[in-house]
């Protein structure tokens, strides 16, 4: 057996004494699409910036593929194929959206920087691969018409699908998608479902972490809750859209538990 | 004993002065989260007024100073509302902080216009006996000095801590976006922040003014001292700020005394960088740090600059082709000379460039690059007879190896600290060339340099000097422009635009900052090397703090992140005082403008919108692209 793309082990996270993700365990399996949901400030975010090593866990651990992530810094992390995206969408302003995209190669380029202020052959034809990629991924979710626009001058669902193209240019065995469908209207979301759908048959792993039900329901394999920091429920979608906790998590309690 | 506590004495009084524009610091600090590098010139704007009112047109002391405090606050209110607001407000905390030492530069420059260059020094309030305690002996205008500025301290905090405008200001402090969202006029209280600086500044100007002789850059040196200051106190604390000012006036009052007052300088610079390594932070730490996200550098808009294809070829040859058929025809005198000049310093703007425009760290110390590269070769060839070529590589090495130093030690520092520790490099450079007279020849420079030479074919006359920094310059734009328009620039250029994005796509954040570093710190070397043998003399002020921020505002002019755009910049800004005589005076108001102007009105630069316009023109004609069908 492969080992899971992705596994927290009874990973906690306290900020001065809030404790914000309290000894949260799961596993996002190889080639799967998972989702982590819950309502807001139930940590989700925290886990996933503990995930990608942005701060480390108070305790617990995370391992992906196997490698413990203890003391990795974002960049290794990334060249370990591991790429996220930002809740608000971090493009890059001031570049154009192919170069944007380009960006996301960055761990493929091969040439060293000497090589590329030489004008080598191997650097000029390494770019025009790339770019022939960056343009075929652009094509793929429909923007290949903005390539030469300045990214942050396109509307924000626009911005948050270069994102998603950026960090597929990396080639990310494990893609951790934050909110991607925040401030997309529906049409938008169900566009962005087939194409998570279709990122992850091509054989990348994703782990979406989502507010939006209607995108989650839809696609994932599996789903995580969260609430309060705490896992509540996980299991596939319809097994978590009947479970009571989470109906509780998200509308509240029928009545107030006794004291 | 007696000697020691003289010496606390003398340092108390000379660190009241650092302690009040340290203050001034961080009263701006804490609500713009900007180190407003102009600090220092109010108190040159304050002792100045005073010398209008009480010396030239008689006024009695009292109502002179009041003049004096009013009129330089006033003007500090109209430069904040022009200038400093909107910059806080519109653009990323770095090209504030580059604004800011725009606006040290303007007043520097404007203070020039007014004064000239030579040293003032005004009456004291009450006489020139000093008070003797007991055998100490205190100057009157020190307990003046003493008093007024305890008041004001008391002042400030009774406004800070007892008011509802003091609550709103720090307010703005914690937590500007949601002061905003409680209803507080944010650029009204930046404003406010900026105007009680200036009003104190002013009033420790008008103090001081008696006890110094002032000149038309102590501007400078306040600002350096108070940042020290305030930089080993903590930036934001107003505790720290005063105790970091009197340590700092004690610290080199003794160092004047045992050491000697050449390096005073120095020894507050490494004082400063110990500290700024060591402790970050500063002795007193200025509360919890600011949430990192109520800043949102990275959502501040930014064109999109670039020419490609055929325009820029085009453009090039073009160019090249103009530049090299320059030199034949009959130039009016001093043109070439000029021009030679424009060219050398483009190398360290070019530099430059990689390290602000692309990679995004702001360097206010590039000069002291140019000085190491300038006087280590100069010292290799003439001390000790080194072909110039060696000397100029041996030079190269040894600034690279300054900056790895630099980056290794100021590894911790983020954002504009950095930017400070390369403004004290610079510095502590200078203050070195000043110190080691037996290797540097002083203040008064180093001569008898001999020309650049490679293979026994010397670069001894203005035509072969430009068609060699003419060809170093091509060679240069073409190998930083294959790096920059691939991997390497894009990584630089997401190292700028947002770290957190670059790092989660696998860009090492921290060796490519220090990459850039390294480059540049190469071209400046390279640059301030030609600079010497070109002029077969080299002096400290020829790579001082004012060559930094000039070279800054070429860049700045020309359009950051274009590479070529620096030539222009350099071009316009050394041609100007050749071809208009009585401009030199100006020089210095109009780089400072410069600098302020572009950040605010045009922030691609000249180049920039000239590539804009340019790449707009090409986008008419159908065009291959590599890679992409049509």
């Amino acid at each position: 057996m492969t080992s899971p793309a992705l596994e927290c082990r009874a990973v906690s996270k306290s900020f001065d004494g809030l404790r914000a993700v309290e000894d949260v365990s799961f596993i996002v399996p190889d080639g799967s699409l998972c989702a982590l949901i819950g309502p807001n400030g139930a940590g989700k975010t925290t886990l996933f910036n503990m995930a990608t090593n942005l701060f480390p866990p108070s305790s617990g651990e995370v391992h992906f593929f196997g490698q413990s992530a203890a003391g990795l810094s974002p960049h290794q992390i990334a060249a370990d194929g591991v790429i996220r995206t930002f809740q608000t969408a971090r493009v890059f302003p001031g570049m154009t959206t192919l170069e944007n995209v380009l960006a996301g190669a960055h761990l493929h380029v091969h040439a060293g920087a000497l090589a590329q202020m030489l004008w080598t052959r191997k650097a000029r034809q390494e770019e025009s691969r790339l770019i022939a990629k960056a343009v075929a991924l652009l094509d793929m979710v429909g923007l290949r018409d903005a390539r030469e626009r300045a990214t942050a001058d396109l509307p924000i669902g626009a911005q948050k699908l270069v994102e998603i193209v950026r960090a597929l240019m990396a080639g990310p065995k494990l893609l951790l998608l934050d909110e991607p469908a925040a401030g997309l209207n529906d049409h938008e979301t169900s566009e962005l479902a087939a194409l998570l759908r279709a990122i992850c048959d091509a054989g990348t792993t994703i782990l979406v972490v989502e507010h939006n039900m209607s995108l989650v329901m839809g696609v994932a394999d599996q789903v995580f809750v969260l609430d309060a920091g705490r896992l509540i429920a996980s299991g596939s979608p319809q097994d978590i859209q009947k479970d009571h906790s989470v109906i509780e998590a998200y509308l509240g309690r029928a009545q107030e538990p006794a004291p | 004993m007696w000697a020691i506590v003289q010496i606390v004495i003398g340092g108390l009084l000379q660190g009241g002065v650092f302690a009040i524009v340290a203050l001034g610091f961080s009263l701006v600090y804490r609500v713009t989260n900007v180190v407003n590098l102009a600090q220092g010139a109010f108190c040159v704007l304050g002792a100045m007024g005073m010398y209008y009112f009480q010396v030239e047109f008689g006024w009695p002391i009292l109502p002179a100073a009041l003049a004096a405090v009013a009129c330089s606050t006033a003007f500090g209110v109209l430069v904040g509302l022009a200038t400093f607001v909107p910059a806080v407000s519109r653009l990323p905390a770095s090209s504030a902080l580059v604004l800011t030492a725009g606006l040290l530069t303007f007043f520097i420059g404007v203070t020039l216009v007014v004064w000239g260059n030579q040293p003032y020094a005004l009456p004291p309030f009450s006489g020139e006996a000093p008070f003797v305690i007991g055998g100490l002996r205190v100057p009157t205008q020190g307990v003046w000095l003493a008093g007024i500025s305890a008041a004001m301290i008391l002042g400030l905090w009774l406004l800070l801590q007892k008011t509802t405008l003091g609550r709103a200001l720090r307010a703005c402090a914690e937590n500007p976006t949601a002061a905003r969202l409680m209803g507080i006029d944010l650029p009204r209280m930046m404003l406010l922040s900026f105007a009680l600086a200036a009003f104190i500044g002013s009033a420790g100007g008008v103090l001081v003014a008696p006890i110094m002789s002032l000149q038309f850059d102590s501007g400078q040196f306040f600002t350096i001292s108070g940042f020290i200051a305030v930089a080993i106190g903590g930036m934001g604390s107003f505790a720290g700020s005063i105790v970091g000012g009197l340590l700092l006036g004690i610290a080199e009052q003794f160092a004047a005394f045992y050491v000697s007052s050449l390096f005073a300088n120095t020894l507050a610079l490494l004082l400063l960088l110990f500290v700024l390594i060591l402790r970050p932070a500063g002795l007193f730490s200025s509360g919890p740090p600011r949430r990192s996200d109520v800043r949102d550098d990275a959502r501040i808009h930014r064109a999109v600059v670039r020419l490609e294809g055929r325009a820029a070829v085009t453009f090039a040859l073009v160019l090249v082709g103009v530049l090299a058929l320059l030199p034949m025809l009959p130039l009016p005198g001093g043109i070439l000379a000029s021009l030679v000049i424009a060219l050398i310093l483009f190398i360290a703007v070019l530099g430059l460039d990689v390290l602000m425009g692309y990679a995004g760290q702001v360097s206010l110390g590039h000069a002291g690059f140019m000085a190491v590269g300038g006087y280590a070769a100069a010292i290799l060839a003439t001390t000790y007879d080194w072909p110039p070529l060696a000397a100029t590589l041996v030079a190269l090495i040894l600034s690279v190896l300054c900056a790895l130093v630099l980056a290794a030690a100021t590894q911790r520092l983020r954002g504009h600290y950095l930017a400070l520790a390369t403004l004290a490099f610079g510095l502590l450079v200078d203050s070195l060339a000043v110190g080691l007279f037996d290797l540097t020849g002083g203040p008064s420079g180093l001569v008898g340099i001999p020309a650049f030479e490679v293979a026994g074919f010397a670069f001894d006359t203005q035509p072969r000097m430009y068609y060699l920094a003419l060809a170093l310059s091509v060679v240069l734009v073409v190998l930083l422009e294959g790096g920059m328009r691939l991997g390497f620039g894009r990584a630089l250029k997401a190292v700028r635009s947002d770290q957190l994005a670059a790092a989660a796509l696998g860009v090492n954040v921290g060796r490519h900052k220090v990459i850039a570093l390294c480059i540049s710190a190469a071209l400046a070397s390279l640059s301030g090397s030609l600079y010497a043998f070109n002029f077969h003399f080299l002096s400290p002020e020829m790579v001082s703090a004012t060559r930094s921020f000039e070279m800054i505002a070429m860049l700045v002019l020309g359009g950051e992140g274009t590479l070529i755009g620096g030539f222009f910049g350099s071009l316009v800004l050394t041609l100007l005082p050749t071809l208009v005589q009585d401009f030199a005076v100006y020089k210095t108001a109009v780089e400072g403008a410069i600098l302020v102007v572009i950040f605010l009105a045009m922030p691609e630069g000249l180049f920039g919108r000239l590539a804009i316009w340019l790449d707009r023109v090409a986008l008419r004609f159908p065009r291959r692209r590599a890679g992409v069908a049509p």
